[in-house]
C-alpha cells in the first residue's frame, strides 16, 4: 500500500511538470489582480504535499455533531494524520470565536491549509473561506469535511460508527488540503441590459422593476398579448378585486415604458454566452401585421396597425378563441380579447386562407397587413435573464372518473372564470354548457389531479385551487340567488394573509363543504345533470349528490416546453418538473446557472401575491450584477493541457454548458475552455482519454490522494 | 410465446363457475379460439384459482401457495396460461406477478411447494381470454371481424367489464400497452362491434356486479341490491343482452335475476352471455353447442333477434 502511494505521488509530479509547460489558456476574461510574484491563473504544481501543514478544526455544532460522536477521539486521531500540524475543536466553528481560532492557528502554526470538519460546504464554505482568507491564506486552501449532514444526522444512534466515519472524512479532507493550490477568481464585465421571458403578471412585474432601476429590459412573450393567466381571471382572492382592473394598469405601464422593449408573438430560439454576456436569439414569429414602428421602417408613413378591427370584420375564417378556452369564436386575423397590449392584430397562419379581404379592408394608408411575412430572428445581448414562463393546466380529462370532455356539464375552473367574467363569452352569466340554463347546484371538486398519488395526477399541491374555489363559491352565491355551491375538499389550505378570514366568510355565505374526494361522476343521460359520488369522511357515509354543474379545480403542471427552456438556459428542474431554484429557502430566485433567475409559477405553484413578490426578488437579484458592472467567477474551470490534447473533440460534445470548443493553435487542433461558461462539473476531465484536462480545485492528483487516503485507512 | 408461430398455444385454466354452471363458455372459448389461431389445451390437475375474495380475505399464504401450484402446472407444460374469468385473473396473474418480483414471497411459497415436489420458477405469463382477443399481438379486432359468419346485426349489447381485470390500476400491466383506460374503457365495445352488434353505453358501466369480494357469500341482499342497480341502469337504455368476461359476474347477473325476482319482486329477463359465447354465436356455433339453454334467464328473445 505504501508503495502504491509513492507511485501516485510520482505520477502527480510528472503531470504537474508537464502542466507547467502549458501555454496559458486564452484570456477572454479579466483576471483579478494577483499578489505580486504569483501567476494570474494558478498553474498546476504550485504546492507539493511535502511541505504542507494542515490545521484541522472540528465543530460540535452544539449537539448536532457532538451528540452523536466522540469528538475527543476524532481529535486525537486527527493528530496522527500526515501533514496535520494543528488540531482543535469548538462548539460552533462558524461563530466569530470559532473563526478566530482558525485565524490564530494559521498564523501561530504557520499552516498552509485549513480543514473544517462540520456541516456542508453548501452552508458554510463561504464562511470558512473568508476565515481562511482573513488568516492570510488563499481562500481556496480551505477544505471541508462533512461530518454532520452525511454523518451525525444519519447515524444518530451509532456513536461508534459515526466516530469512525468522521475520522475517515477528516483524513480524506486532509489529503486533499495538502495538495490544494492558490486560485484567483476572475471578473467578467456585465452587459447592462436584462431579459425577462414570459409576460404574465410575474414577468411584467420583474420587467417594470428592472426598468424602474434604470435597466433596459427586453420582455419576451410567446402569445400575442402580455398579461398571461391573470388576464383570464375574473376576480382575485381574497380581496375580490377585478383581475383585469388591477392588471391592465400594469400592462399599460409595460407598453409605455421607455426602458422596456416589448416583444410579443416572439420566442427565445437560442441562447449563447454566460452571466453578463448572454447572446439570445429571439424568433419573432410572423405576425402578418405590422406595428406602426415596423411600417415606418418600411417607409409607410402613418401606416401600421392601429387596432381598428376592420380586418377582423371581413375575415371569413372562424376558429375557437384560445383565450376563452374555445367558448367564443375568433377570426383568422384577431386579437383574443379587447384589452390586449400591444393592440396589434395577429394572423393565425395555420387557419388563414390568404383571401386578401383583410388587406383591402385595412386600406392603402395603413397597409399594416403582410400576408407573406416570415419569421425574423433577432440577436440580443443581455447581462441577466429572468424566466417567468408560467404554467399549463393539467389535462384533467386524464382523470377519467370525473368525465371532463365526456360530460358537457363538467367544466374546469378556468372555464368557470371565463363564464363568470363580464367580458367572457356569456357576458358573465354562468350557464350550463349543455342547455344554457342557470345552474342552481354547483359542485366544486378540489385537488382535481393535485395531491394525487395514483400516478395519473400530480403529487404536489397546486396551492391556489382552494382559494379560487372559495372565491367561485362566493361569486355564484352573489350572482345567482339560491344557487348552492358544494365544495368537495380534502383540506382547505387558506394559509395566506386574510385567506382564513375569507374562508370563514364563504362558510357564512352558505357554501356547503363536504370533506371527501370525489370517487366518480356520472351523467344522467336525459337531464345531463351529474351525480357526484364521494365519501363524506366527516359524517362517515357515502354520498350520491345530483348537481347541475361540476367545476374541477384542475391541477397545474409545468409548461409543455419546459424541457426546451431548461436546455436553452441550462436550468435544472426538480422531481415534479418545475424549474429548480438555487436553494429552496435561501436562494429561491436564483438558478444553478449564474445570471439566470426565476419568477412565478415556472419555479413551482404559487398565487398572484407570491408570484409578484418573487418577481420583485428576481428583478432585484438580476439587477445586482448589472449595477456592479462586473461579476466574479469561481475559479473551478477546466484547463486544457495542450501538450497532451489530441484534439479529438469528444469533450466538446459532452460539455453540458457548451463551454468547450476546438481551436487551431501552433498548427494543432486543441480544445479551448471558455472559462466564464465552465461550471467545473468535471464531465470532460473525467472522460478525456489522454488525461489532457486539468480540473482546477478538483484535479486528478487531489482526487486520487483522497481515494488513497480513504482506502489506506488506518495504515497511514 | 414466439410470434412467428402460426398458432399460439395456451393452457386453458377453467376455474370453477365456467365448467360447472356455464359449460358453453368452455366450449366456445376452445372452439372459437381455434378459428382465430389459438390453441387452448387443458391445464390438467388444476385446482381452484383460489377465489380472491374468499381465500384472500382469510389466509394469504394459502392463497399464494394454491395459485402458485396452478402456475407450476403450466410451467411444467412450458405454456402460458389463458383464462376466462376475472376472479381467476386476479389470483393467478397477480400471484405470478408478485412471485416473479418478490424473492422473499417466492422463497416462502417454494418452501410449501417443496412438500409436493414443486418449485415456482416464474417462466410463464398469464393472460385473460379477452386480452388475447383484443390484442393484435395474438388476435386483434380485425381478425375477429373476419371470423364472423353470423353477424349479430341489430342487437343492442351492453358490456360489463367486471372489476378484477382492470383494477387495481397500479397493479395491472396489460392496459399499459393496449387498454389504457381503466375508468371508462371501450375496448370491449370494439369487440362487440366486431361481431356486428351495436354496443350500448349505460350509466355507471364500471360498477361492480355485486358478487365479488365475498359480498355474495356474506350478504346476498346487499349483493343483489348492487346487481339490481346495474339492471335498472341497463333497462334505462334498453338492451337485448349483456355481455361479460367473467363467469362469476355472469352468474350474478343471470341467476341473480331469479333471486332479485324472489327478493325484490322485479323482473328484467335480460339475457346475459359471456363474450366467448357471443363470439361462438357469431362464428356460427349453435345455441345448444354453447349450452345457452342452461342459462337461468332465457336467451331466446335475443337469439330470435340475431339468428
Amino acid at each position: 500500500m505504501v508503495e502504491k502511494k509513492k507511485t501516485t505521488t510520482k505520477k502527480t509530479e510528472t503531470k504537474k511538470q508537464e502542466a507547467k509547460k502549458v501555454a496559458p489558456v486564452k484570456q477572454e476574461v479579466k483576471a483579478a489582480p494577483a499578489p505580486a510574484g504569483q501567476q494570474a491563473v494558478a498553474a498546476p504544481g504550485a504546492t507539493t504535499a511535502k511541505d504542507a501543514r494542515i490545521g484541522v478544526f472540528i465543530c460540535h455544532c452544539g449537539t448536532n455533531i457532538a451528540g452523536s460522536m466522540d469528538i475527543p477521539a476524532v481529535e486525537e486521531y486527527s493528530k496522527t494524520i500526515p501533514h496535520v500540524a494543528y488540531v482543535d475543536n469548538y462548539k460552533y466553528m462558524c461563530s466569530m470565536p470559532g473563526q478566530t481560532i482558525i485565524q490564530k492557528a494559521v498564523k501561530e502554526h504557520n499552516l498552509t491549509g485549513v480543514v473544517v470538519a462540520a456541516c456542508t460546504p453548501r452552508l458554510h464554505e463561504p464562511t470558512f473561506r473568508t476565515a481562511t482568507k482573513d488568516a492570510g491564506l488563499n481562500p481556496f486552501r480551505f477544505e471541508m469535511a462533512n461530518i454532520r449532514d452525511q454523518n451525525s444526522w444519519v447515524h444518530m444512534h451509532d456513536r461508534e460508527g459515526s466516530t469512525e466515519k468522521a475520522k475517515d472524512a477528516v483524513r480524506i479532507a486532509v489529503a486533499k488540503a495538502a495538495l490544494l493550490q492558490d486560485l484567483y477568481p476572475k471578473s467578467v464585465p456585465v452587459e447592462p441590459t436584462a431579459m425577462v421571458v414570459g409576460a404574465g403578471v410575474g414577468g411584467m412585474q420583474a420587467a417594470l422593476d428592472l426598468a424602474a432601476a434604470g435597466i433596459k429590459t427586453y420582455l419576451i412573450e410567446s402569445d400575442m398579448s402580455i398579461g398571461g393567466r391573470m388576464s383570464q381571471l375574473d376576480k382575485t382572492f381574497p380581496t375580490l378585486d377585478c383581475s383585469q382592473c388591477i392588471l391592465t394598469p400594469k400592462m399599460v405601464d409595460v407598453g409605455r415604458s421607455e426602458k422596456i422593449e416589448l416583444m410579443t408573438w416572439s420566442e427565445v430560439h437560442e441562447v449563447e454566452g454566460y452571466i453578463g454576456n448572454f447572446e439570445v436569439t429571439v424568433r419573432k414569429k410572423a405576425r402578418g401585421v405590422m406595428t406602426p414602428k415596423e411600417a415606418a421602417a418600411k417607409g409607410i408613413v402613418g401606416g401600421g396597425c392601429n387596432g381598428c378591427g376592420d380586418c377582423d370584420a371581413v375575415c371569413p375564417v372562424v376558429k375557437p378563441n384560445e383565450f376563452e378556452i374555445g367558448m367564443k369564436p375568433r377570426k383568422a386575423i384577431y386579437i383574443n380579447h379587447p384589452q390586449v397590449v400591444p393592440l396589434i392584430y395577429t394572423i393565425d397562419f395555420s387557419a388563414c386562407v390568404k383571401c386578401g379581404l383583410c388587406v383591402t379592408a385595412c386600406g392603402p394608408e395603413k397597409r399594416a397587413i403582410d400576408l407573406e411575412m416570415k419569421d425574423e430572428f433577432v440577436k440580443l445581448k443581455v447581462g441577466t435573464v429572468i424566466l417567468a414562463t408560467g404554467y399549463d393546466i393539467f389535462p384533467i380529462e386524464k382523470k377519467e372518473e370525473w368525465g371532463y370532455k365526456r360530460y358537457e356539464n363538467v367544466i374546469t375552473s378556468l372555464e368557470f372564470e371565463r363564464l363568470i367574467c363580464a367580458s367572457g363569452p356569456t357576458g358573465g352569466h354562468l350557464v350550463r354548457p349543455s342547455d344554457g340554463q342557470t345552474p342552481m347546484r354547483v359542485a366544486f371538486v378540489l385537488c382535481a389531479g393535485s395531491r394525487d398519488n395514483t400516478g395519473v395526477g400530480k403529487p404536489y399541491c397546486s396551492r391556489f385551487c382552494c382559494m379560487y374555489s372559495l372565491k367561485h363559491a362566493h361569486q355564484i352565491t352573489e350572482k345567482i340567488p339560491g344557487c348552492i355551491p358544494y365544495i368537495f375538499y380534502m383540506d382547505i389550505r387558506s394559509f395566506g394573509k386574510m385567506y382564513e378570514e375569507f374562508y370563514y366568510r364563504i362558510q357564512d355565505e352558505g357554501a356547503k363543504f363536504i370533506r371527501g374526494r370525489v370517487a366518480n361522476i356520472l351523467e344522467d343521460p336525459k337531464t345531463k345533470n351529474l351525480h357526484v359520488y364521494a365519501d363524506d369522511t366527516l359524517l362517515d357515509r357515502p354520498i350520491d349528490m345530483e348537481v347541475d354543474l361540476v367545476v374541477l379545480a384542475a391541477a397545474i403542471q409545468p409548461k409543455e416546453d419546459t424541457n426546451r427552456t431548461r436546455k436553452l438556459f441550462g436550468v435544472s428542474c426538480s422531481m415534479d418538473g418545475w424549474l429548480l431554484e438555487a436553494h429552496p429557502k435561501l436562494n429561491p430566485c436564483g438558478t444553478t446557472t449564474a445570471g439566470v433567475f426565476l419568477a412565478g409559477v415556472c419555479q413551482g405553484p404559487k398565487d398572484i401575491p407570491d408570484t409578484v413578490a418573487q418577481a420583485e426578488g428576481a428583478a432585484s437579484a438580476a439587477s445586482i450584477p448589472i449595477h456592479m458592472g462586473e461579476v466574479e467567477l469561481e475559479p473551478y474551470f477546466a484547463m486544457c493541457l495542450e501538450d497532451k490534447c489530441a484534439g479529438c473533440g469528444m469533450c466538446v460534445n459532452l460539455c453540458p454548458y457548451s463551454a468547450l470548443s476546438l481551436v487551431e493553435k501552433n498548427g494543432r487542433t486543441v480544445m479551448q475552455v471558455t472559462e466564464a461558461k465552465c461550471k467545473g462539473c468535471g464531465t470532460c476531465g473525467g472522460f478525456c482519454p489522454g488525461g489532457a484536462i486539468w480540473m482546477q480545485h478538483f484535479a486528478t492528483p487531489q482526487i486520487v490522494a483522497q481515494i488513497d487516503a480513504f482506502l489506506l485507512g488506518g495504515e497511514q | 410465446m414466439s410470434e412467428s408461430k402460426a398458432n399460439h398455444t395456451f393452457a386453458l385454466y377453467l376455474g370453477c363457475i365456467a365448467p360447472n354452471r356455464y359449460p358453453g363458455v368452455e366450449s366456445a372459448a376452445i372452439k372459437g379460439c381455434k378459428k382465430l389461431g389459438i390453441d387452448l389445451v387443458p391445464l390438467k390437475g388444476a385446482s381452484c384459482c383460489p377465489a380472491p375474495g374468499a381465500f384472500g380475505s382469510i389466509d394469504m399464504n394459502v392463497f399464494y401457495a394454491m395459485a402458485a401450484r396452478n402456475l407450476v402446472l403450466a410451467e411444467q407444460m412450458k405454456t402460458d396460461i389463458a383464462l376466462v374469468c376475472n376472479g381467476c385473473y386476479k389470483s393467478i396473474w397477480e400471484v405470478n406477478h408478485k412471485l416473479k418480483h418478490n424473492k422473499d414471497l417466492r422463497d416462502g411459497v417454494n418452501e410449501v411447494l417443496k412438500e409436493i415436489d414443486m418449485e415456482f420458477k416464474g417462466t410463464i405469463n398469464v393472460y385473460h381470454l379477452a386480452e388475447l382477443l383484443y390484442n393484435d399481438k395474438f388476435v386483434g379486432v380485425s381478425k375477429i371481424r373476419d371470423s364472423v359468419v353470423t353477424p349479430l346485426t341489430g342487437a343492442r349489447i351492453a358490456v360489463h367489464y367486471g372489476c378484477h381485470l382492470t383494477k387495481p390500476h397500479k397493479d395491472r400491466e396489460f392496459e399499459k400497452g393496449v387498454m389504457l383506460n381503466t375508468e371508462h374503457p371501450v375496448w370491449m365495445e370494439e369487440l362487440v362491434a366486431a361481431l356486428g352488434a351495436t354496443p350500448v353505453e349505460y350509466r355507471n358501466k364500471m360498477q361492480c356486479c355485486g358478487a365479488g369480494g365475498g359480498v355474495r357469500g356474506y350478504d346476498i341482499v346487499h349483493s343483489l341490491d348492487i346487481t339490481n342497480e346495474k339492471l335498472i341502469n341497463l333497462k334505462e337504455v334498453g338492451v337485448d343482452a349483456l355481455t361479460d368476461i367473467c363467469p362469476f359476474c355472469q352468474l350474478q347477473f343471470d341467476r341473480g335475476q331469479i333471486e332479485i325476482h324472489e327478493k325484490f319482486g322485479v323482473d328484467y329477463n335480460l339475457p346475459v352471455l359471456h363474450f366467448a359465447e357471443l363470439l361462438g354465436l357469431a362464428q356460427g356455433m349453435s345455441p345448444q353447442e354453447l349450452g345457452l339453454d342452461l342459462h337461468a334467464i332465457s336467451c331466446e328473445p335475443f337469439l330470435q333477434k340475431v339468428l
